[in-house]
């Protein structure tokens, strides 16, 4: 039986029962938005790579608890960022203030205020960070958002706007700056 | 203006995509994690129900015997066999340890006294910090720090996979080698994974050790010589050993700096002109005393500080040893045994010729114990 039609509840059914073919498509299916998502909360490659792996491991290791009433993207995506997080965190207690992100490749930038900008995202706090992450580097909604970040919708408007009233005035002043 | 910003953003937080390597070895961990599947359960559910049985038929066996020795009843269930042992299931700490890990077949198993565990995680390698606080594992292209609860406390990437590790003694440095573009580097971060920095671009697959005062590591160069980074005065300093003759292992002392180092054939101390015959020898040490796991059995030598040394009664091991480790009160054995399976055992240090001895886990024999660490 091929899977690549298949809707993603019944490639979970088929997964559970211990189907590899059905969780080998629900997993080239949704690897690439789960690793992009880890890499846009951590902003480092290596550390992508590990979350987004153990988050599927996790993910097929409860299967049989997942409650299929439910999309199983979100879910995926919430083992993702919460794995993402509790690292960050863990980091940060060691070392100590929020880890940044590893320096992005210069060759994208086009200007002195493209740069400023990128310094501004990393220098924000890391909740703010995440949900400007998820929604201008994953293209994510809001909605979408709170529901990955287990947080109330006007929770997640909230951080994007003071967010980007952050950033606002760090890209006025760079355009000051660079007039 | 707002609209201005947030295109801004989308065109500079472009995330990039994993690398196809990243993703086909995430697809074959997350494809071992799942479930077995429902025939499978059942034939557990038909074992469970078996073993349910047979346990009744053991409570049975047992209320007969009460009976019998109170007279009332003349019976015998079955043949009467010796009690075979029952060995366990989970990975078991030694006596005196804090905590025990091994990497069987590429996953670890950790267990701590205090009863945290991990338990399966597939990684290149493996070892525990001093004191058993984080265990520092090769997994992927990355090294990582997790709490003995699989709790990551950092990860770093390491540009490829990390086969060997030592924690330095002050928790403050990791030694690791790891393979990049076909050869092996010796590298060290701090405990925290901050400031890597490379020591030697071409050194052998062998774990490094610390000195104990944590201020130099010995480790195995690529021409196969024993070779020691002094970090106070940074400058290697080979110890032993011609091109081609092979040290194989490394060991410093948990005190003082004498360094033992395994060959081919022998086992010599740096600097004290004392060498044993030895084939292949895995070694450790137990606090001042040096153990050399030969296939059959650990040889004990007790070590002085000005590296005079006395052999020991040695301890005879049922089966091949393939890895090794120990601490002030135990040491710890993997061995494949003649009878066809692996096993983790530990003997209690310094208690004779008979110590008392422990199965810490029971495998399969086609399921390899690549390593362990004890603290």
């Amino acid at each position: 039986m091929t899977f690549e039609q298949a809707d993603d509840r019944t490639l979970v059914h088929a997964a559970r029962a211990g189907d590899r073919e059905a969780a080998g498509e629900l997993f080239r299916r949704h690897w690439p938005a789960a690793w992009r998502t880890a890499y846009g909360v951590t902003g480092r490659r290596a550390m992508a790579d590990d979350i987004a792996a153990d988050a599927f491991e996790r993910a097929f290791a409860a299967l049989q608890r997942f409650d299929d009433r439910r999309p199983f993207v979100p879910w995926l995506h919430r083992i993702v960022v919460n794995r993402a997080l509790d690292l960050l965190r863990a980091e940060r207690r060691l070392v100590g203030g929020d880890p940044p992100p590893e320096p992005q490749d210069d060759r994208g930038l086009g200007s002195g205020g493209d740069r400023a900008l990128l310094d501004a995202v990393n220098s924000l706090p890391l909740q703010r960070r995440v949900v400007v992450v998820l929604r201008y580097g994953i293209g994510m909604g809001p909605d979408e958002i709170a529901k990955v970040l287990d947080l109330p919708s006007g929770t997640v408007h909230s951080r994007l706007a003071r967010a980007l009233e952050q950033l606002r005035e760090r890209f006025e002043m760079s355009d000051v700056q660079g007039a | 203006m707002s609209r201005e910003l947030e295109q801004h953003l989308e065109r500079l937080l472009r995330v990039p995509q994993a690398s196809d390597e990243v993703e086909r070895r995430a697809l074959g961990l997350a494809l071992a994690a799942l479930p077995a599947p429902a025939g499978a359960d059942r034939s557990r559910r038909l074992r469970v129900l078996l073993l349910a049985a047979a346990a009744t038929l053991a409570l049975l066996a047992v209320a007969a015997a009460a009976l019998a020795t109170a007279g009332a009843l003349h019976v015998t269930l079955g043949t009467s066999s010796p009690g075979a042992p029952v060995l366990p299931r989970e990975l078991h700490v030694p006596a005196g340890a804090k905590a025990v890990a091994a990497v069987v077949d590429g996953r670890l198993w950790l267990t701590t006294r205090s009863g945290l565990s991990i338990r399966g995680l597939p990684v290149q390698s493996a070892t525990l910090s001093p004191h058993a606080l984080y265990v520092a594992a090769g997994i992927g292209s990355s090294l990582v720090a997790m709490a003995p609860d699989g709790a990551r406390a950092w990860s770093r990437a390491a540009g490829g996979p990390v086969v060997a590790i030592a924690w330095a003694p002050d928790g403050l440095r990791i030694a690791y080698v790891v393979r990049r573009a076909g050869r092996f580097q010796l590298r060290t971060v701090e405990g925290n994974g901050a400031r890597d920095r490379l020591l030697d671009g071409n050194v052998r697959r062998v774990t490094p050790s610390w000195r104990a005062d944590s201020l130099a590591v010995a480790y195995v160069g690529g021409g196969g010589r024993a070779v020691v980074y002094d970090f106070a005065h940074d400058s290697h300093r080979v110890v032993a050993g011609r091109p081609g003759a092979g040290a194989q292992q490394v060991a410093f002392a948990p005190e003082g700096t004498t360094l033992a180092i395994a060959s081919a054939r022998a086992v010599t101390l740096d600097g004290a002109g004392w060498t044993t015959p030895c084939e292949a020898c895995d070694l450790a040490w137990t606090g001042s005393r040096l153990v050399a796991a030969s296939s059959t059995k650990l040889a004990l030598f007790r070590v002085t500080p000005d590296g005079r040394t006395t052999s020991l009664e040695p301890l005879a091991v049922s089966g091949r040893v393939e890895a090794l480790d120990a601490t002030e009160s135990a040491i710890v054995v993997a061995v494949a045994r003649p009878s066809g399976t692996r096993m983790l055992g530990a003997a209690a240090a310094g208690s004779g010729a008979h110590p008392p001895r422990e199965v810490l886990l029971q495998l399969a024999a086609t399921t390899p114990i690549d390593a362990v660490s004890v603290r």
